[in-house]
C-alpha cells in the first residue's frame, strides 16, 4: 500500500466516523479551554513566584486543583512558607507543642547562651536541630559563620567531635571566619539565600550595635525566600528585639550516668543535656525544659525530675538497647521457629466475656485429662 | 641632585639640567660639589623606591604588549612583535609612547629595532630611532663600546687594545677575541646583530587570553567599570568556547591616565565562563578594594585576561533552562565570599590520620574537589562502629590549649578537683579519664614540652558544662618540670 492509499483510506474511515468524531472534538475542546486557563493561572503564578512555570512542582498544582471545592485559604510567604512540613518538629511532645509543631524551617531562629562558657551547649543544641534537619536534606553541606572573636573565645568547631556526636559528615562542614561582624554578616546574607545549604549557622558574640533589627529581619526574609533555617548564636548576649520567630535560651544540664548492664555507671558523664527556656515565641508561653541529645539515634529526649540519678525510670521512658545489637553483621540472625501471635487475655480473639472459656473449648481442655 | 654611598663616599648619581649647567658631573664627590655649589640640593638615592617605579611603569607599558621586561635598574624592553599594527604602525607607536611619558613628566628616550641589543643601543646612543632589519651593523658601527652592553672591565681592557668603537670589534677577528675578551662579548655583539636570537623574558606571565577596551573617556565609577568588565567578559566567553576552557584565575587590569595601573585578581573554584558571573565576582572584589582603588582621573584603558584556564564541562540543562546542581551553587557562592574576603575566608575541614586532636583536622580553603556530590548514604545504625567504645572527642577546640590552674587533684594521676581558667573557678563534680595521648616521636623534634604524653580527662563542673583537660607530662616523671593543665575543648 503506497502512502497516498493509507491516507485515502484514513480519510474514508474518518468521513466514516463522522458524526461520532464531532462529538469527541467538542468535548476535546472543552477540556482544552479548561486546561488552558490552568495552565494561565499556573503562568501567573510562576511569575509572581518569578519561577518558569514548568519548574512549579506538580503535586502542588495537583493540590490546588484538589482544594478548589474546600475553602482553604492558602497563605503564601515565601516558597516554602505553606508547605505543610514548614516546622522543624524536635522530637519532644511537650516542646512541640509549645511551639505549634516546632520550630520553623524557613526562618531565623535565635539560640541564646547566657555566658561564652556556655558556648559548648549553645553550639551543640544548634548542632542537633542540623543534624534533625540534615536528616530530612542529606547530603547539603552546612555552613558556620563566625567571627574571629568568638572562634579564638569559644573554639573553633571541631569536625571528628560534630561527626561523633551529630553525624555531620567532615565534607558537608563549610566555615566561615569572618574579621569583622560586617563580614560575617554580609556572608550570612549571601548564605541565607541559598538552597543549596542545608542550613546556615550565624554565631555572634554579645550585643553589637550592628546585629540590629534592620540586620536580623533582612537574615529573615531571605532565609524564607530559600525556605531554609538560619540558626543565630548569641553568645553572652541580653535578648533584645530582633526579626527572629523564635528565640530559645540554652545552658548546658548535667548529664545522666552512662548505662550498662549492671546499671548506671556512677561518676561517668552520660549523653549530652541542655536546659532549654523559650525566651520568645508568637505561640509558646515561656517555658522550660530539660532535654537529652541522643548520638546514637540522633534524637532528642525530654528529662522530667532528678537528672542525676537516671536509672530505671530513664531507661523504660527510653527504650534503646543497653546492649548493641549484632556486633558486625547487618542483619541479626532471625529467631528459629515460626513468629505466632498469642492471644491476649481480654483481647477480641477471645470469643468469651470474663475468663472463663468458652464451651467448646472447655471441652477440649477437659478431654485429654479425662482420658489420662 | 641625587647621591649614592660608593666606596665610603658620597657621589653624585644623577642630576638634573640646572646641575649639569653649574658643571657637576656624575660620580662626582659630594664634597667637592659642595665646595664648588654650596647651596645645591642634595637628596640621598633610594634604589628601592627606584625600582618599585620602574615596576609601576612597566605594569604601565602593558597597555601595549604583554611583553614587558625589566632592564637594569633604569630600562625597559617592551617585545612589540604583532603588536605595533594596533597603534597604528612602529613610528605611532613610539610617539604614543613618547608623549604619554612626557605628559606623565618622565624624560624618556626610545629605540626600536629587530633585536633587542639593536633596540637597547639605539635608545641609549641615538634616541627614538626606529632601526629597520639588516641596518643594525650600520646603527653599531659608530657607537662607542658601552653600546654593546659588556663588562666596564671588558670594555677597558678592549679600549686599551685599541679597539673604541663597536665597528672595530665588529671587524676585528672573532677567535682571538673570544680567547682573550669571553664568550660574552661576541655573543652581545651576535645578539645586537640578529645572528643568535635573545629571548626577552616578561616579568609577568602571559595571559593565554586577553581582552581590553580603550576608552574615549576615561571612567572613574566602579559600577562602569563593572559594566566594562560583563561586556569584556561576553567577549572572552567565545574564546574561550572556542578553546572549551573555562577560566580559573582572572585578572582585571585598570590603567589609569596618570599611568598607575591597578591589578584585580579573582580565582574561581571551578572553571568559568559566564559573563555574568564573572561580573559578580568582580563586584564583590572592587567593593571589598573599594578604597584601595584610587581612580584618580579615571582609566583609559580596561583589560580582563584569564590567567589560568581549565577544561570545561558542559553542564546537561533540562528543557526549563536551568542545570540542577547545587554544588555549583556552593562553588559560585565560595568565589564570592573569597573575592571580598581573602583566600581564607571559607574553610573546609580534612580529617587527617593523627592521633593528636589539633592534628587531626586540618581546615583548607575551600575546594572543589573531594566534595561529596552524592548524598551519603543514610546512618546504618547496625554499622560496626570503627572501634568499640569511640573516643568521646569535644564539639569545639581551642586553636591553643589554655593553660589552667589546678591546685590539686584527687590521686597524683587523677582528674582535678578544681581548676581556674580565665580567672573563673570551676569545681569538677564528675570526671571520665584518663585517654593517653602520646606525643608524635616521628615528627617531634626532641622538645621536651611536646614530647610529653598527654593524660587527657572529660569533666562536668557544678553547673553542667562539659570540658576536655589535659595534663601535659606526668607527676614524678624523669624530668624535674612539674606537669602543666591544660583547657583544650567543650563538649555540648
Amino acid at each position: 500500500m503506497t502512502p497516498l492509499d493509507s491516507w485515502d483510506a484514513l480519510w474514508n474511515l474518518l468521513e466514516h466516523n463522522r458524526n461520532n468524531c464531532e462529538w469527541k472534538l467538542t468535548v476535546m475542546a472543552m477540556t482544552a479551554v479548561a486546561r488552558e486557563t490552568v495552565f494561565a493561572l499556573r503562568r501567573q503564578i510562576a511569575k509572581i513566584e518569578g519561577t518558569l512555570p514548568e519548574r512549579l512542582a506538580a503535586p502542588a498544582a495537583a493540590r490546588l486543583d484538589a482544594d478548589v471545592n474546600t475553602d482553604l485559604t492558602i497563605v503564601r510567604r515565601g516558597i516554602a512558607a505553606a508547605l505543610p512540613d514548614a516546622f522543624l518538629p524536635i522530637g519532644v511532645e511537650r516542646l512541640d507543642a509549645a511551639l505549634n509543631g516546632g520550630l520553623p524551617k524557613a526562618a531565623l531562629s535565635e539560640i541564646h547562651g547566657t555566658e561564652t562558657r556556655d558556648a559548648g551547649a549553645v553550639a551543640g543544641f544548634a548542632l542537633s536541630l542540623t543534624s534533625l534537619i540534615l536528616r530530612q536534606t542529606p547530603g547539603l553541606p552546612v555552613l558556620w559563620i563566625g567571627t574571629s572573636e568568638i572562634f579564638r573565645e569559644a573554639g573553633f568547631p571541631y569536625a571528628r567531635g560534630l561527626h561523633a556526636a551529630f553525624g555531620i559528615e567532615p565534607e558537608q562542614l563549610l566555615f566561615s571566619e569572618a574579621p569583622r561582624l560586617v563580614d560575617a554578616l554580609w556572608v550570612a546574607e549571601e548564605a541565607a539565600r541559598m538552597t543549596a545549604l542545608a542550613a546556615v549557622i550565624l554565631e555572634i558574640r554579645g550585643n553589637p550595635q550592628r546585629l540590629d533589627l534592620t540586620a536580623t529581619r533582612r537574615l529573615h526574609a531571605r532565609a524564607q525566600a530559600a525556605g531554609r533555617p538560619v540558626f543565630l548564636l548569641r553568645q553572652a548576649a541580653e535578648p533584645e528585639p530582633t526579626a527572629a520567630l523564635v528565640r530559645l535560651i540554652v545552658g548546658s544540664a548535667p548529664a545522666v550516668p552512662r548505662d550498662t548492664i549492671a546499671g548506671p555507671l556512677a561518676g561517668s558523664i552520660g549523653r549530652p543535656a541542655f536546659t532549654l527556656t523559650i525566651g520568645k515565641s508568637r505561640t509558646a508561653l515561656p517555658g522550660q525544659f530539660t532535654l537529652e541529645w541522643n548520638p546514637d539515634e540522633r534524637a532528642f529526649d525530654e528529662r522530667a525530675g532528678d537528672e542525676r540519678r537516671g536509672g530505671e525510670r530513664d531507661r523504660a521512658k527510653n527504650p534503646v538497647p543497653v546492649v548493641s545489637l549484632s556486633g558486625s553483621g547487618k542483619d541479626p540472625a532471625p529467631a528459629s521457629g515460626a513468629v505466632l501471635a498469642f492471644p491476649a487475655v481480654g483481647s477480641p480473639i477471645s470469643p468469651a466475656a470474663g475468663d472463663q472459656p468458652s464451651r467448646p473449648q472447655r471441652a477440649a481442655h477437659l478431654g485429654p485429662r479425662r482420658a489420662g | 641632585m641625587i647621591s649614592h654611598r660608593d666606596r665610603n663616599a658620597q657621589r653624585i648619581s644623577a642630576l638634573d639640567e640646572r646641575a649639569e649647567a653649574l658643571h657637576l658631573k656624575r660620580d662626582m664627590g659630594i664634597a667637592d660639589a659642595r665646595a664648588m655649589h654650596p647651596s645645591i640640593d642634595i637628596v640621598e638615592a633610594d634604589p628601592e623606591a627606584d625600582r618599585r617605579l620602574l615596576e609601576g611603569l612597566a605594569d604601565w607599558c602593558d597597555r601595549y604588549t604583554p611583553l614587558v621586561a625589566l632592564d637594569g635598574a633604569d630600562g625597559l624592553f617592551l617585545d612589540v612583535t604583532g603588536c605595533s599594527h594596533l597603534f597604528g604602525g612602529e613610528r605611532a607607536m613610539l610617539n604614543d609612547i613618547l608623549s604619554r611619558f612626557f605628559h606623565q613628566g618622565f624624560d624618556v628616550r626610545a629605540g626600536l629595532a629587530a633585536t633587542p641589543g639593536a633596540a637597547w643601543a639605539a635608545a641609549r646612543f641615538c634616541g627614538d630611532r626606529i632601526v629597520e632589519g639588516g641596518e643594525e651593523e650600520a646603527l653599531l658601527a659608530p657607537l662607542p663600546l658601552a653600546a654593546l652592553r659588556i663588562e666596564p672591565a671588558t670594555r677597558t681592557s678592549l679600549e686599551s687594545v685599541g679597539l673604541r668603537t663597536a665597528g672595530a670589534v665588529m671587524a676585528a677577528p672573532r677567535a682571538p677575541l673570544a680567547r682573550r675578551f669571553g664568550a660574552l662579548l661576541l655573543l652581545r655583539l651576535d645578539q645586537a646583530l640578529g645572528r643568535l636570537d635573545e629571548a626577552v623574558s616578561p616579568r609577568l606571565p602571559i595571559a593565554p587570553l586577553s581582552v581590553e577596551r580603550h576608552l574615549a573617556e576615561p571612567v572613574t565609577l566602579t559600577e562602569d567599570i563593572e559594566r566594562l568588565v560583563g561586556m569584556l567578559a561576553a567577549t572572552l566567553k567565545t574564546d574561550l568556547e572556542r578553546r572549551g576552557e573555562g577560566a580559573r584565575t582572572l585578572a582585571l587590569l585598570l590603567f589609569r591616565v596618570d599611568g598607575a595601573v591597578s591589578r584585580i585578581a579573582i580565582g574561581t573554584s571551578r572553571p568559568l565562563r559566564e559573563p555574568m558571573l564573572i561580573q559578580k565576582l568582580f563586584h564583590e572584589r572592587l567593593a571589598a578594594l573599594e578604597q584601595d582603588i584610587d581612580a584618580g582621573y579615571g582609566f583609559d584603558l580596561v583589560r580582563l585576561s584569564v590567567l589560568a584556564s581549565a577544561a570545561f564541562d558542559m553542564q546537561q540543562a533540562d528543557l526549563t533552562g536551568e542545570t540542577i546542581d547545587d554544588g555549583a551553587d556552593i562553588a559560585l557562592f565560595a568565589d564570592r565570599i573569597r573575592a571580598r574576603l581573602g583566600e581564607g575566608a571559607v574553610l573546609q575541614p580534612v580529617t587527617v590520620e593523627s592521633h593528636l586532636p589539633e592534628r587531626a583536622v586540618a581546615t583548607i580553603p575551600f575546594t572543589e574537589a573531594p566534595r561529596r556530590t552524592t548524598p551519603p548514604k543514610k546512618p546504618d545504625r547496625l554499622q560496626a562502629p570503627k572501634t568499640i567504645f569511640p573516643p568521646e572527642r569535644p564539639i569545639r577546640l581551642f586553636r591553643s590549649p589554655e593553660p589552667i590552674d589546678v591546685p590539686a587533684t584527687e590521686m597524683p594521676e587523677g582528674p582535678p578537683l578544681n581548676f581556674r581558667w580565665r580567672r573563673a573557678l570551676y569545681r569538677v563534680t564528675r570526671a571520665e579519664g584518663p585517654e593517653r595521648i602520646a606525643a608524635e616521636w616521628w615528627r617531634e623534634a626532641a622538645s621536651d614540652e611536646a614530647a610529653s604524653t598527654r593524660d587527657y580527662f572529660r569533666i562536668e563542673d557544678a553547673d553542667g558544662r562539659r570540658y576536655w583537660l589535659y595534663r601535659q607530662g606526668l607527676y614524678g616523671g624523669a624530668s624535674q618540670v612539674p606537669p602543666r593543665w591544660f583547657m583544650h575543648g567543650v563538649f555540648a
